[in-house]
């Protein structure tokens, strides 16, 4: 490791170009995901702001966030990033089925996702809403906009299985793929951040 | 002039990527130059707009007791002159010169998103308009350009000012942030061969790093806006402290994004300052490392001074230190800009021109800015003085200092290359001296009304205070100031319409544009030029090459690495298209939806949007061997 | 023996931390004792978990500044390298390494002093006091 460490710091080794040889597609995912991470690190940093100036958190009336539901959300979520890597290693080999194959996977675990997000929200709706308390108008809003991102998604891996259905993708051509799969990946990470924010660390 | 030894390729280049003039092409153009001087114009005119606005506000302040609007009214006015000046006029105006010049200073063909560009441009209009018309029909945002939360909030603003303000500029930072994420990534990918980092012209510098505090800053904002409008429109209690919720919060996001946002709109001005100079100095600008250093650290450092603008709210000293330290020392980099661009007159020789005019007056103006600046800088004096005239003082001599005085610069410099009309010497001085006279007749004075304690935002103020003669010598220069102006528009519109034929090389500089014809072809550049050091039109290397070298054929253009400018390959550009303005259209429909709460046309709206966009990304139908099938 | 690619690797991140390091430094500084001391004096506390909050506001300027004087170690010798390293002709490779590295150390340096000239203040005021 050292001796890395001691070439890495050799002039040329330091000028080695990195990052290099990415498309325009790849550029403009990756700094349009860079803006979207800021927008829910604003929304997490006001959840933080007001929290740590709280007494009781949540505030008295309203109970800790149930864990069952989102822990079975997670279990469906994360591991969905999975599919769609298997997916774009495919038709990175022109191998056009485990493309389709890996989108349909993606998609019913994300619909999977969004269902169990409608049904916890059926039932917190009964507890408490967004007018109720800052603490409500900041969960749902909190956790809705990363579901209408997981939305969003789901609508990018649908339009792509079509296009994929079509015969529009092959080893030559496969950028789409892995820009939407950036995408999944990040709503995958904010999902990590959301659930350790407002669901983990209260009961900390 | 990039004469080709192969001429018949110019016209096959000429077929390729002209755009035959007519109704359908002013809808569906993507061409960076016209878009460039799109986004100019429109900004101009929102600039009018809003200058009409002040001058009708400082009529009213001219004296005592004055009777010439309402408080309501000039609370509306004075909100809708500070945003439109900041969201809809500068940005959007230096947006419009990168657009422009970018990729004709990196020898590029286009943005690497020409569809993307376009739909930025047709957002920001609409942006503007549904803002504007507010005006127009007496409902314009009122509480300031800061929109301080509780009295944006329920139930102190009920009417639908405040909800123009917040789902307006949601709107206008969806132009915003594309429109950045276009020229980072050009700028990264388009670069001409042989053009590293070291090797990039200081604007382009400049609008990348103004990108990159887009990227950074806008969320804040966003945030903040929207939540306002949840509060507002279906009761959420982000800010009412009543129900859990903080009014500071409102201020915290609005200046994470607010501070930033002045360096956005003046990062770009300071690159086209390094971008005139050399043409009037004989020489490159000094110290180009240093002033790449300056930019950057700028940049990153003005995320980190916000509370500043917050230090009267009672929070612990101890936090407003660590923004004192960060808001003094940013001074240095803002310095070490100064000198250099003072040492390059130094060194060179100068000759004088109305764009060096305008350099000067920059110069100075903004330095002032600057001083009183850093007075504001530490704690104690900041809040002798918050929320006084002594602040309007300030941030009038270091926005127009430091972004109008460098646009006027820009604009006389490079209208012979945007319109191939050059200008009249003449008129323009007179514009000059006339707007830097009047320029500081109206805001000098500020400074001195604000330590004798007259406040911001207020409509009217009693005779008895020793504010009057001040009030009365700012309202004389703003009429100078405006005539000035004027001369400008006259000058610019005069110049296009019966301006002398221009050269392709007026200036005799340094950078790509003037490798280029005036105006430049569609292409841009026949032969995709080879970049050897900072001053390439100053290079003989490349000037041949333009001349003699291969011609890049077809609706294409060439990429290179990211650092060093290495020869990537060719990418296809995309033809004209009515879809950007669709989709720009349906995102106006989803924002007129939530206005009125007519929440089923925002939903139709949305599906529009969606609808547009699947269809602007759908890959072509290809084969299986085109597309590679194992 | 370290591959040619583990090198070029490792070459290039200790590249960006010479450049940026300082600057990612800083903001973890800013927003870490700023925050720490808004939230927590707001919440009407002056302990954090029990840590008393000068103490962690302290933390939250040592940390950053002994890692942005890493960065600027860095960025100095790389840059003094990468100045008397060979060029090659037309390659541009090692100058715009140069130019950069030269750019981190400035602004390491300056980030530095920003982290230490605001970090005085925790020897002169309580974390509270208003």
């Amino acid at each position: 490791m050292t001796a890395v460490v001691e070439e890495a710091t050799e002039p040329r080794a330091l000028a080695s170009e990195m990052p290099a040889g990415r498309t325009t597609g790849w550029w403009g995912m990756v700094m349009f995901v860079t803006t979207e991470a800021t927008v829910f690190a604003a929304l997490l940093g006001s959840y933080f702001y007001i929290r740590f100036q709280s007494g009781q958190w949540p505030p008295p009336g309203i109970e800790d966030p149930k864990l069952t539901k989102v822990v079975i959300m997670t279990a469906l979520l994360l591991p969905s990033s999975v599919p769609v890597m298997w997916a774009e290693r495919g038709i990175r080999k022109g191998q056009r089925w485990r493309l389709r194959a890996g989108l349909t996977i993606t998609l019913v675990l994300g619909l999977g996702f969004l269902a169990m997000q409608a049904w916890e929200y059926s039932e917190d709706l009964k507890k408490h809403t967004l007018t109720t308390d800052a603490y409500s108008s900041l969960f749902y809003t909190i956790t809705g906009f990363h579901g209408f991102h997981v939305a969003v998604g789901l609508l990018m891996v649908g339009w792509l299985l079509a296009a994929s259905l079509r015969g529009s993708f092959g080893y030559r051509r496969h950028e789409r793929v892995r820009l939407t799969a950036i995408y999944w990946h990040f709503v995958d990470l904010v999902w990590v951040a959301i659930f350790l924010s407002l669901y983990l660390s209260p009961r900390l | 002039m990039s004469v080709s030894t192969e001429p018949a390729k110019l016209d096959q280049l000429e077929q390729e990527w002209g755009e035959r003039p007519s109704l359908h092409s002013w809808f569906s153009t993507v061409d960076h130059k016209r878009i460039g001087r799109r986004y100019m114009v429109t900004a101009g005119i929102f600039f009018i707009i809003a200058g009409l606005d002040a001058m009708i506000m400082r009529t009213q302040l001219a004296r005592p007791n004055a009777t010439v609007l309402s408080p309501e009214e000039y609370d509306q006015l004075f909100t809708m002159h500070g945003t439109a000046m900041i969201f809809l006029f500068s940005t959007p105006m230096f947006f419009g010169f990168g657009n422009f010049l970018v990729p004709l200073m990196i020898g590029a063909r286009d943005m690497a998103f020409p569809r993307l560009n376009a739909f930025g441009y047709w957002v920001f209009a609409f942006a503007g308009i549904v803002m504007f018309s507010s005006q127009l029909v007496g409902k314009a945002p009122d509480g300031g350009w800061f929109g301080y939360v509780p009295l944006t909030d329920k139930p102190y603003s009920s009417g639908i000012n405040l909800d123009v303000y917040s789902l307006g500029l949601l709107f206008l930072g969806v132009s915003t942030t594309i429109g950045a994420i276009n020229f980072i990534v050009t700028a990264l990918k388009m670069r001409a061969p042989g053009m590293s980092l070291n090797r990039v012209p200081l604007f382009v510098w400049a609008i990348v790093a103004t990108s990159f505090m887009v990227i950074f800053a806008l969320p804040a904002l966003n945030v903040a806006n929207a939540m306002l409008f949840l509060d507002r429109r279906f009761g959420a209690h982000f800010f009412d402290p009543a129900h859990g919720g903080n009014t500071l919060l409102w201020q915290h996001l609005f200046w994470i994004f607010g501070h930033p946002d002045v360096y956005i709109i003046v990062m770009p001005a300071l690159g086209i300052v390094s971008a005139v100079l050399p043409a009037f100095c004989r020489r490159g600008v000094v110290a180009y490392p240093l002033l790449v250093l300056s930019i950057v650290t700028i940049s990153i450092i003005s995320f980190g001074v916000w509370v500043h603008h917050m230090f009267a709210t009672g929070l612990p000293q101890l936090s407003y230190s660590f923004f004192s330290a960060a808001s003094t020392l940013i001074t240095i980099p803002s310095g070490i800009q100064i000198f250099a661009w003072l040492a390059t007159m130094l060194r060179g020789r100068i000759v004088v021109r109305t764009p060096f005019l305008f350099l000067v007056g920059f110069i100075v103006t903004f330095v002032l800015g600057g001083f009183t600046g850093v007075m504001f800088a530490i704690t104690a004096f900041d809040q002798q003085v918050t929320d006084s005239y002594f602040v309007v003082a300030h941030f009038h001599y270091v926005l127009f200092g430091g972004a109008v005085f460098p646009m006027l610069a820009g604009i006389y410099f490079w209208l012979p290359k945007i319109t191939g009309k050059m200008y009249a010497e003449r008129l323009s001085r007179w514009a000059f001296w006339l707007i830097f006279l009047g320029f500081n007749t109206t805001f000098f004075p500020m400074h001195i009304s604000g330590l004798l304690g007259m406040p911001r935002r207020i409509y009217s103020y009693p005779g008895d205070l020793g504010w009057d003669v001040w009030n009365l010598i700012s309202t004389i220069g703003a009429y100078i100031l405006a005539a000035g102006l004027l001369l400008v528009l006259i000058g610019v519109i005069h110049a296009v319409r019966r301006g002398a034929p221009a050269e392709d090389d007026p200036w005799g500089g340094d950078t790509l544009e003037w490798g280029t014809a005036s105006p430049p072809p569609p292409y841009n550049f026949a032969v995709v030029p080879p970049v050897h050091g900072l001053h390439p039109m100053w290079d003989e290397r490349t000037t041949t090459a333009l001349a003699t070298g291969k011609v890049l054929e077809g609706h294409q253009a060439m990429t290179t690495s990211e650092l060093d400018g290495q020869v990537e390959g060719t990418i296809e550009m995309p033809e004209e298209s009515l879809l950007p303005l669709a989709a720009a259209l349906a995102i106006l429909v989803v924002v007129l939806g939530l206005l009125w709460s007519w929440y089923w046309m925002a939903g139709v709206g949305a599906l529009f949007v969606f609808g547009t966009v699947a269809r602007w990304l759908w890959p072509p139908e290809r084969s299986p061997e085109e597309a590679g099938v194992a | 023996m370290p591959t040619d690619q583990q090198v070029r690797k490792t070459g290039g991140l200790l590249f960006w931390f010479a450049v940026l390091g300082g600057a990612l430094s800083w903001a973890v500084h800013l927003f870490v004792a700023w925050g720490v001391d808004e939230t927590t004096c707001g919440g009407g506390h002056t302990d954090v978990a029990g840590i008393p909050l000068r103490g962690v506001v302290a933390a939250g300027v040592v940390l950053p500044a002994l890692v942005t004087a890493a960065a600027l170690l860095v960025a100095w010798r790389g840059w003094r390298r990468a100045s008397a390293a060979k060029r090659s002709g037309d390659d541009p490779r090692m100058e715009r390494t140069g130019m950069l590295l030269l750019v981190g150390l400035g602004a390491d340096a300056l980030f530095l002093a920003i982290i230490l000239a605001g970090g005085a203040a925790v020897l002169v005021f309580a974390p509270c006091q208003r």
